[in-house]
C-alpha cells in the first residue's frame, strides 16, 4: 500500500468522523442560525425604535433675535447626511435605497419669537431642542443651544444642518447664485484618483479600492479561524487516541508523517468545509453586495486572489503540523491547547500588526515579513492586493518556496513531535527526554 | 524444514539508564505459532514494538521476510498491543473498516470481511452499535477480529484473551489454531503458560532484556524436566533397578525418578519383565509454569 493511500484511508477517516460528529453539525450549520438570531435580537429592538424616532421629522426651535435666519414658518431643510456621493450611488444601486432614506435625519426649525416660548415647547418635549441666535451673533458668532436632559446623539447634525442653513442665509441676495452656492458648499462633489509608481492613474475613491484592503483582511481572519478550529480538532482527535489506546494500532499499520500528514487533511478539510458553509450562507444573504461593488467600479486584485489559495492551504498546513505535533505533547486536551498557543499567536502576528502593513505594504517590515514563513502568506496576499505591481514575481517565487520549504521540515518537526507524543504516556516529555527521544527517531 | 519470517540479531536497546534489551537474538518460523514470554517489564512489550517500528533498536538488526525490516512490510504484519483499545465513539464496523482499511485493504473489501469477522466471533449484532456500548469481552474480541481481517502474514498478539471468560477463550486459541493450518506465523505474547504448552511449537524466554530460553516447546520442557516417568498399573508396582524413588499417587499411580542416565524405556521393560501390569507409562515434563518460574526466580538470584 503506498504512503498516499494511507495517508487517504486516514484523512478519509478522519474527515468522516469529524464531520458526523452532532457537535460539528451543530458549529457548521447552528452557528449561523445562532448569530443572525443574536442579531436579530440586538437590531431589532433598535430598529423599531430607530424607526419610530424617525418616522416623524426631528422638530427644533429657533429664537432668532438678529433675524438672520428670517423665519416666517416651520423649514424643512431636508435630508442630512455625511455619506459620500459615491457611497450613496452604490447602495442605491444596491436596493438599499430605502435603507439610506430610513437612515438620513430630516430636520425642521420652527421659529420662537422669545426664549421662555421655546423653553416651554421643549419642557413640554414638543421640541428635540431649541437654538437661541443672540443680537450679537455676527460679531461674535456665538449660539446657545438647550436639549433635554436625556442623552442625545443626534446634536451635531441638527448643528450642522442649522449652520448650512445660516450660510446660506447670510449670503444669499448679497452675491450672484453661483458664488453664494459655493460659499454655501465649497466643495460639491470629489473624483478621486489614484496614481501609481509606474505612473498609471487608477480610480483613486474609497469604495472602488474596498477590495484592495477587504481581501487581504479577510484572508489574515479566515487563516486565522481556519488554523484556530481546525488545530483544535486536531489536538481533540489526538487525545481521544491516546486515551482509547489506538496510538499503537495506528503506528504498527502507517508511519507518523502519514498520520499527521491524513490528519492535516481529513480534520483540515472539515474545518475548511465548515468555513466554506458560513462563506457560502453569508454570501446567499448577502448577495446585495454584488451590484454595490460592480456600481462602485471595484478595482479587484485579481493577483491577490490568485495567490490566496495556495498561500492558504500551504500555510494551512505548515501552521497545522507545527500545532499538531506540539499539541501532542500535552497529556490532556487543555495542556495540548496551551503548548500550542505559541503558533496560534504566530499566526495571529500579521493581523496584530495590520497598521504598519497597510500604512506601509511595500516598506522594510512588509518585505521582511513576506520571507518569513510565518507570515508570508498574509503578507504576500496584502502587498498583492494592494499594488500587485509592487510585488516582483521573484518576492511571490521566493516566498511561496520558502514556505514550501518551511512546510516540509514543520511537518517534519512535527511528524517528530507527534511521534514523542503519542509514545510518551502520563507526564508530559522533558525538553530532554522531547531531543532524546527525537535523536533516537531520526 | 520451515524457513524464519522475523528474525532478531542482537537487539539492543536501552530508555536512559534502563536497558530493557541486551543483545537479544532468536527467529520465527513461518506458518507457527511462537510465544514470546518473559515476567512483566523484562523487555517482550519493547521487543515487538521494535518489530512494528513503533521504537528503534539502538543497536541491531531485524529481518522480516528475508529481508531488513522497512515500513513497507507493515502491510503484512498485525498487532495487536498489550494496551488496546478502539474508537469508542464510532461505530463497530467503521472503526474495523478502518483498521483493515489501514493495512491495505479496500474500504469495501475491509468492510466486506468486518461483516464476516463480526459473525464468526459470534457478534454479527454488534457491527452497528457504538464501541463503548460493547461489554469488555465484546470488545475484546472486536479487538482481535480488527488486527485479524486482514490475515497478516505475521501476526502478534500480546495477552490475546486476559478478560475473556473460557468459552471465549477457547474461540481465540481455535482462530490462532486455523491461523496455523492456513500458514500464517503468530507470535503469542502470554502469561497464560497452559496456553503456551497447548498452542506454541516454539518459545523464547526473556527476562532482565536477556534472552533465557529458546526452543521447541517439548524440548524446552524435557531440557527443564527430571528424569521422571508417571506409571498406572494394576496391583502393587514391583522394584525394578535404576530406580531413585518411587512416589505413590494413589489410584494406581506412580511417579517414578530414574537414576541418572538410564533410559525410560529400560525401565518400562523391567518393570513389564517383572509381572508389573502396565497400563500407561509417560515420561514426565517440567510444566511451562515452572519452568517460567524457574528461570525468573535464577535470574533475580
Amino acid at each position: 500500500m503506498s504512503a498516499w493511500q494511507k495517508i487517504k484511508t486516514v484523512a478519509t477517516f478522519e474527515f468522516l468522523s469529524a464531520v458526523k460528529r452532532p457537535g460539528y453539525l451543530i458549529a457548521t450549520f447552528g452557528m449561523p442560525l445562532f448569530m443572525a438570531a443574536y442579531g436579530a435580537v440586538v437590531a431589532v429592538p433598535a430598529y423599531i425604535a430607530d424607526k419610530g424616532s424617525r418616522a416623524a421629522a426631528s422638530v427644533y426651535g429657533v429664537v432668532d433675535e438678529p433675524g438672520v435666519l428670517r423665519l416666517s414658518g416651520d423649514l424643512n431643510v431636508g435630508k442630512q447626511s455625511p455619506i459620500s456621493e459615491e457611497m450613496r450611488r452604490a447602495l442605491e444601486a444596491a436596493g438599499q435605497g430605502q435603507a439610506l432614506e430610513r437612515a438620513l435625519d430630516n430636520f425642521v426649525f420652527r421659529p420662537y419669537t422669545s426664549r421662555d416660548e421655546a423653553h416651554a415647547a421643549l419642557a413640554a418635549r414638543h421640541l428635540k431642542g431649541y437654538f437661541v441666535i443672540p443680537q450679537n451673533y455676527l460679531r461674535d458668532g456665538r449660539l446657545d443651544v438647550y436639549t433635554p436632559d436625556s442623552f442625545n446623539v443626534s446634536g451635531s447634525d441638527s448643528r450642522n444642518a442649522l449652520s448650512d442653513l445660516l450660510r446660506r442665509r447670510l449670503v444669499e441676495q448679497r452675491l450672484d447664485p453661483a458664488l453664494s452656492a459655493r460659499v454655501v458648499k465649497p466643495i460639491e462633489r470629489t473624483r478621486r484618483f489614484a496614481v501609481t509608481r509606474n505612473g498609471e492613474v487608477r480610480d483613486g475613491g474609497s469604495t472602488a479600492s474596498i477590495l484592495r484592503f477587504a481581501v487581504p483582511l479577510v484572508f489574515m481572519v479566515l487563516f486565522l479561524i481556519s488554523v484556530l478550529m481546525t488545530s483544535g480538532y486536531l489536538m481533540q482527535g489526538t487525545a481521544t487516541e491516546k486515551e482509547n489506546k489506538v496510538v499503537d494500532v495506528l503506528l504498527a499499520s502507517a508511519n507518523p508523517d502519514q498520520i499527521l500528514a491524513g490528519k492535516l487533511l481529513g480534520l483540515g478539510g472539515a474545518g475548511l468545509l465548515q468555513i466554506s458553509v458560513w462563506l457560502t450562507m453569508l454570501m446567499v444573504t448577502g448577495v446585495g453586495v454584488v451590484p454595490l461593488l460592480m456600481s462602485a467600479r471595484v478595482d479587484v486584485p485579481w493577483l491577490a486572489l490568485a495567490l490566496a489559495a495556495p498561500f492558504f492551504v500551504i500555510a494551512f498546513l505548515f501552521f497545522g503540523g507545527l500545532m499538531l505535533g506540539t499539541g501532542s505533547l500535552g497529556t490532556n486536551m487543555r495542556e495540548a491547547q496551551q503548548l500550542a498557543m505559541v503558533w496560534s499567536l504566530t499566526a495571529a502576528a500579521p493581523l496584530m500588526m495590520m497598521a504598519v502593513l497597510i500604512r506601509e505594504p511595500n516598506g522594510l517590515v512588509a518585505k521582511v515579513m513576506t520571507w518569513v514563513p510565518f507570515t508570508a502568506g498574509p503578507v504576500v496576499i496584502l502587498r498583492a492586493s494592494n499594488d500587485a505591481s509592487q510585488l516582483a514575481w521573484w518576492e511571490i517565487a521566493g516566498s511561496l518556496l520558502v514556505l514550501v520549504g518551511a512546510t516540509w521540515l514543520g511537518l517534519r518537526l512535527g511528524a517528530r513531535l507527534f511521534r514523542i507524543g503519542l509514545l510518551s504516556a502520563g507526564a508530559r516529555p522533558t525538553l530532554r527526554e522531547i531531543v532524546r527521544q527525537a535523536r533516537l527517531t531520526s | 524444514m520451515s524457513t524464519p519470517v522475523v528474525i532478531f540479531d542482537t537487539i539492543e536497546k536501552a530508555y536512559g539508564q534502563i536497558v530493557a534489551l541486551r543483545g537479544v537474538s532468536f527467529d520465527v518460523n513461518s506458518g507457527e505459532i511462537f510465544g514470546l514470554l518473559g515476567p512483566n517489564g523484562a523487555g517482550k512489550s519493547t521487543l515487538i514494538r521494535i518489530l512494528m517500528d513503533i521504537i528503534r533498536a539502538d543497536k541491531g538488526r531485524v529481518m522480516v521476510f528475508g529481508e531488513p525490516r522497512s515500513r513497507v512490510h507493515l502491510d503484512r504484519l498485525g498487532y495487536l498491543p498489550e494496551e488496546r483499545g478502539l474508537y469508542t465513539k464510532l461505530a463497530v464496523v467503521d472503526v474495523m473498516t478502518y483498521f483493515g482499511a489501514l493495512k491495505g485493504l479496500s474500504r469495501a473489501e475491509a468492510r466486506r470481511r468486518s461483516l464476516a469477522w463480526l459473525e464468526k466471533v459470534e457478534l454479527p449484532h454488534v457491527a452497528t452499535w457504538k464501541v463503548d456500548r460493547l461489554s469488555k469481552g465484546m470488545s475484546q474480541k472486536v479487538q482481535i477480529a480488527s488486527i485479524l481481517l486482514s490475515d497478516p502474514d505475521v501476526c502478534v498478539l500480546d495477552e490475546p484473551t486476559t478478560g475473556l471468560d473460557p468459552v471465549n477463550v477457547q474461540m481465540v486459541q481455535d482462530l490462532l489454531l486455523e491461523r496455523r493450518r492456513n500458514g500464517r506465523t503468530t507470535i503469542l505474547s502470554t502469561h497464560h503458560m497452559s496456553q503456551v504448552e497447548e498452542l506454541c511449537d516454539r518459545v523464547a524466554l526473556i527476562n532482565q532484556g536477556q534472552l533465557m530460553v529458546y526452543g521447541e516447546v517439548d524440548e524446552v520442557r524435557r531440557r527443564y524436566s527430571l528424569p521422571e516417568v508417571r506409571v498406572h498399573a494394576r496391583g502393587p508396582l514391583p522394584h525394578v533397578p535404576a530406580v531413585a524413588r518411587t512416589t505413590d499417587e494413589g489410584e494406581g499411580s506412580w511417579r517414578i525418578l530414574l537414576s541418572d542416565g538410564t533410559p525410560p524405556h529400560e525401565v518400562l521393560a523391567a518393570l513389564v519383565a517383572s509381572g508389573a501390569c502396565v497400563d500407561r507409562f509417560e515420561p514426565l515434563l517440567a510444566p511451562m509454569e515452572d519452568i517460567f518460574v524457574r528461570v525468573v526466580k535464577e535470574g533475580r538470584a
